[in-house]
């Protein structure tokens, strides 16, 4: 109970922030907010200073900084987003639609991650300095150490355009989810290996380990009833410090790949400086970062029963 | 018919003999005691029996446990009689028990996986296990609020529900106090009834004199003595044992008593000291002189530690206070642990660490030189990382290493109580002359009421509050950040 009132304490107090620092960081933009809206609502080859005018006037960016703040956060407590600037869609609905693609692709990514990275991580762990030890170091360091949006590319150039087996962007069907949720994956999947490989090797070294081998168990049914058990907690805390490496990765890989998703949306927003919109979005990735770590925390507690004591 | 037996087991190290030829036989009901100080090889033994002998090391000799004949030489074979002929009694306990399951389910699952029962009837079996071992109540408990005794009785539960009839116990009570180490020997005695089998290997004299019946006395690899128990308690025949045996603290000559008469170094005045809220001893006054050593003891978790660290300021008294003597210096206060191998880094060599000390307190470098040659200790020892030195000489570089800083007060605590009894009474006699010498007054904290007797001036004795409810420390398992 205690962390669910901490939580959301800290959620509040995430709102408050967000809020106010995508308000000031939008404001402080170098350029004309007007021109970029009204470019936005009409295209670029389609406005001129009247339209920009217009839109001053209508959206009263001229006005103060200090009380459109206040109205905002005032909103917030009710829980109305607003409207967006661009397409005059309150801005709820933008973002309800495109966090179902995104959470679906973060979803994939993840459970795929998780396909890859802990086994080859648990195999490594029981044989530490062994060539699979070894060469997941390698393998891992490597991923980890090239950026997303490079791995995007390469994973186009390679299998969309030279060996076309996929498409190299779009939304709709299942094949489309296969490269961007592969290029978040690869990236997860390099840190939670090595997260699974040093717990294993750690949980190897325990006398309790060695001491349901003494029992009579085999290493199979000690790794299957204790080991996976012991990996897990280290796992899954980690998981939550992920989210964050996926809210950057899904910011990047949406916009490469086409993913009409909250990532996407969040850069077209700040490019044509529609302030409802990428305050909204912000905040929901900031929510979901608790949201997720309220989860992970309580599912730690179930596992792990010294957490709760 | 023995339940087993083992003929000439040799160890080798490449061309180094451990273990010379040893051969011993166990009979059910008649437990065998292996008695030895550290390195004498005793440890050994028992791995060669279990097959859990290092990769590096080799070993000869046969092997017979029921109608099976397995050759010492080749450990993978005895893989198959863990749990099924062999039931090992944890040396910690506590970790030896997966933190994340309820004690019920790590017997239960023994009952499953190894003797095949279904999972109600193996759950119905454990539940009595754990009540014939008086855990009733305690089935669905996790490892972390077990108090020792009961993670040992789990432990050996879980051990044995395979169906082993032969128990092998390496140092069951090391660290232990006189009451819970009567309960170990209970517990074993009560586990191997008159059908199975007990191996102990240990240095504690008590609990070889409790459990009675053979002894095998061994050193440097070596069968000193061997025969009845009671008999070579009484008289012993080989120079090494008796040595060994005179090593008891009960044995030790008593402390001629000293009046103060050198200043205070350290006062408590009305010392209350809590832990987690709860009271641990209350109205406790005394002073400490130069030169002079204070013993404290008490049982487990009476608060001996925390009265130390009240003393040496790591932790607020809830009421009274702790005067220093005026004009001492903050680091004048010094702690000297119980386990000597965690309070050095791993991974640099003991003399890079001594180094670090002197270059932090500023005193001049022959200072090391000159304290290595007054704790006995060889100056090759310095290129050696803490895992390669023994825990005598380990401790005694811990002391060494508190020198360093000129203290005015040391709280040893625990400082021998992971030692053989041959390395404790050197290191305490040692630890005892130097402090005495350099006029430094001694905080000198131990369970075991004989040796505080015998070396201390003063003696402080604690009661218990609440023996069976002190919580251990279990480490806590840490997210590793990985190395990317």
């Amino acid at each position: 109970m205690n962390v669910i009132a901490s939580r959301f304490v800290q959620a509040v107090m995430v709102a408050v922030l967000i809020g106010t620092a995508t308000f000031i960081m939008m404001r402080s933009l170098p350029g004309d907010a007007a021109w970029r809206i009204a470019a936005g609502r009409y295209g670029y080859d389609h406005i001129d200073a009247a339209a920009a005018d217009a839109v001053r006037n209508e959206l009263g960016l001229d006005g103060p900084a200090l009380p459109a703040l206040l109205q905002w956060l005032g909103d917030l407590m009710r829980l109305d987003f607003g409207n967006s600037l661009v397409t005059g869609q309150p801005v709820i609905n933008e973002i309800t639609h495109q966090l179902g693609a995104s959470v679906s692709l973060a979803c994939v990514a993840i459970l795929l991650s998780l396909l890859m990275g802990p086994p080859l991580g648990i195999l490594a762990g029981l044989k530490p300095n062994g060539w699979l030890d070894r060469g997941l170091l390698l393998v891992s360091t490597g991923l980890k150490a090239i950026p997303q949006f490079l791995m995007a590319l390469v994973l186009i150039v390679v299998i969309a355009v030279q060996l076309r087996w996929l498409p190299a962007a779009g939304h709709g069907e299942a094949k489309h989810f296969i490269l961007p949720s592969l290029t978040l994956a690869l990236g997860l999947a390099a840190v939670n290996a090595r997260i699974a490989r040093d717990a294993m090797a750690r949980i190897a070294e325990m006398p309790f380990w060695r001491f349901a081998h003494w029992k009579g168990l085999s290493t199979r049914q000690t790794l299957l009833r204790h080991g996976l058990r012991n990996v897990a907690v280290p796992l899954t805390t980690y998981l939550g410090l992920q989210f964050v490496t996926l809210v950057e990765g899904v910011i990047i890989v949406e916009s490469i790949f086409g993913w009409p998703g909250i990532g996407h949306a969040l850069v077209h927003a700040i490019f044509s400086r529609d302030v409802p919109m990428v305050q909204g979005t912000a905040l929901v990735l900031g929510l979901g970062f608790v949201a997720v770590n309220t989860a992970i925390d309580l599912t730690v507690r179930r596992i792990d029963p010294r957490v709760a004591s | 018919m023995s339940l087993l037996q083992a003929e000439d087991i040799t160890i080798m190290d490449g061309k180094t003999t451990l273990l010379k030829p040893l051969s011993l036989r166990l009979d059910p009901g008649v437990p065998l005691v292996i008695l030895g100080e550290t390195g004498s090889g005793k440890s050994l033994m028992a791995q060669a029996i279990m097959g859990t002998l290092p990769a590096t090391l080799t070993a000869k000799g046969r092997v017979a446990i029921g109608k099976q004949i397995l050759n010492a030489g080749a450990p993978d074979q005895f893989r198959g009689l863990w749990g099924r002929q062999i039931g090992v009694l944890p040396q910690e306990p506590w970790l030896s028990l997966d933190p994340l399951m309820r004690a019920r389910n790590q017997v239960a699952e023994t009952h499953t996986l190894v003797r095949g029962l279904h999972r109600q009837q193996a759950d119905r079996q454990a539940r009595d296990d754990l009540a014939a071992l008086g855990l009733a109540g305690a089935e669905n408990k996790y490892p972390h609020t077990l108090s020792g005794g009961m993670a040992q009785r789990v432990a050996i539960a879980a051990a044995r529900a395979g169906g082993a009839r032969i128990v092998i116990a390496d140092e069951p009570t090391k660290g232990l106090d006189a009451p819970r180490r009567d309960d170990v020997a209970k517990l074993l005695m009560n586990e191997m009834g008159d059908s199975g089998g007990l191996l102990v290997i240990t240095h504690d004299l008590a609990l070889a004199q409790r459990l009675g019946s053979q002894m095998i006395v061994l050193r440097r690899g070596e069968v000193v003595e061997q025969g009845d128990t009671h008999q070579i308690f009484a008289s012993p025949r080989a120079t090494y044992t008796q040595e060994f045996l005179e090593a008891d603290p009960e044995r030790w000559s008593p402390k001629e008593p000293r009046s103060p008469t050198a200043p205070a170094v350290v006062t408590a005045h009305d010392l209350t000291v809590a832990r987690a809220n709860k009271t641990l001893f209350s109205g406790v006054s005394f002073s400490i002189a130069q030169g002079h050593v204070f013993g404290v003891t008490g049982p487990s978790g009476c608060g001996k530690s925390s009265l130390g660290d009240a003393l040496l300021g790591l932790i607020t008294p809830r009421a009274g206070q702790v005067l220093r003597r005026a004009g001492e210096a903050p680091h004048s206060f010094q702690k000297l642990y119980q386990d000597p191998v965690s309070a050095f880094p791993r991974k640099r060599s003991l003399g890079q660490t001594l180094d670090d000390t002197v270059a932090f307190s500023g005193c001049a470098h022959g200072k090391i030189d000159a304290l290595l040659e007054q704790l006995d200790l060889d100056p090759a020892l310095l290129k050696r990382r803490p895992d390669a030195v023994s825990g005598g000489e380990l401790q005694r570089l811990s002391l060494l290493r508190v020198l360093l800083r000129t203290p005015s007060f040391i709280c040893a605590d625990e400082p021998t109580s992971r030692l053989d009894p041959i390395t404790q009474k050197r290191v305490i006699a040692l630890l005892t002359q130097t402090t005495q010498d350099d006029g430094v007054a001694l905080m000198l904290i131990s369970h075991d009421t004989a040796l505080i007797r015998n070396t201390a001036d003063t003696v402080l004795a604690l009661d218990a509050q609440s023996h069976e409810n002190a919580t251990p420390d279990v480490p806590r398992q840490s997210v590793a950040i990985p190395t990317l």
